[in-house]
């Protein structure tokens, strides 16, 4: 079991990095050639071992992260696709997943404002002020808020 | 983990939701640890981390403070 399971979670990553979107349990079965149920359990253990997370009571992937299932207020797009990602954390985790530069469109918390970054050439660069980023890449400034300590990541994980 | 314009707005909202504040890192800060922690997540070797390797990566990223201690 412990061979297949981590190919399922290789599975569900490279479907996410192609398609943009989590494998359902039935096409990760039908890749495998195994059956649903058993897909699901391994769906199960790998949600359990938090290689990735699965919406309450279903079989439905919510997150691996650094990639969303559903909309978010942070896209993220590489090589032409337009990805989710879960938190402002990890909508530079998928650059840094795909080892690709991005265009991301995110928005401030409180403040609602809309803004586009870049990763380009390994460094963050934010266009916001009129298109020229400052010499530093214009993105020193701004902020990311971690609101609870490591050891409290994974008690409500859609919340941290 | 959200993104804010500034340290103000991160009151305000911590204000609102009724929450303590909790760590700030700059953009470019999490960019750094970004590259760390998810670098070989896309590996078909990749199968989760220890405990000591979390405190690694955050130790390489400058985050040295209790709030980044992966045990309590």
């Amino acid at each position: 079991m412990v061979d297949i399971l981590w190919q399922v979670r290789a599975f569900v990553y490279s479907h996410f990095a192609d398609t943009t979107r989590p494998p359902s349990v039935e096409e990760t079965a039908a890749h495998f050639n195994i059956k649903t149920e058993e897909a699901g359990e391994l769906y199960k253990e790998l949600n359990n071992r938090h290689s990735f997370f699965l919406e309450p009571e279903t079989l439905t992937i919510r997150m691996a992260n650094p990639f969303s299932g559903i909309p978010t207020d942070f896209k993220v797009h590489v090589n032409g696709k337009t990805y989710f990602a879960n938190c402002a954390w990890d909508m530079l985790g998928i650059p840094a997943a795909l080892h690709s530069d991005a265009v991301i469109d995110a928005i401030f918390t409180e403040s609602n404002e809309s803004i586009q970054l870049e990763v380009k050439d390994g460094k963050v660069i934010n266009y916001a002020q009129g298109g020229v980023p400052a010499e530093d890449g214009g993105s020193s400034s701004l902020l990311i808020h971690f609101p609870l300590p490591f050891t409290r990541w994974y008690d409500d994980l859609v919340f941290t | 983990m959200l993104l804010f314009r500034s340290e103000e707005w991160i009151e305000k909202w911590c204000k609102r939701n009724h929450l303590e504040r909790g760590e700030i890192l700059t953009i470019n800060q999490v960019w750094e640890l970004s590259k760390l922690w998810y670098h070989n997540r896309m590996s078909v070797d990749y199968h989760g981390r220890s405990m000591e390797q979390v405190a690694e990566i955050f130790r390489k990223a400058g985050l040295t403070s209790k709030f980044w201690y992966p045990r309590s």
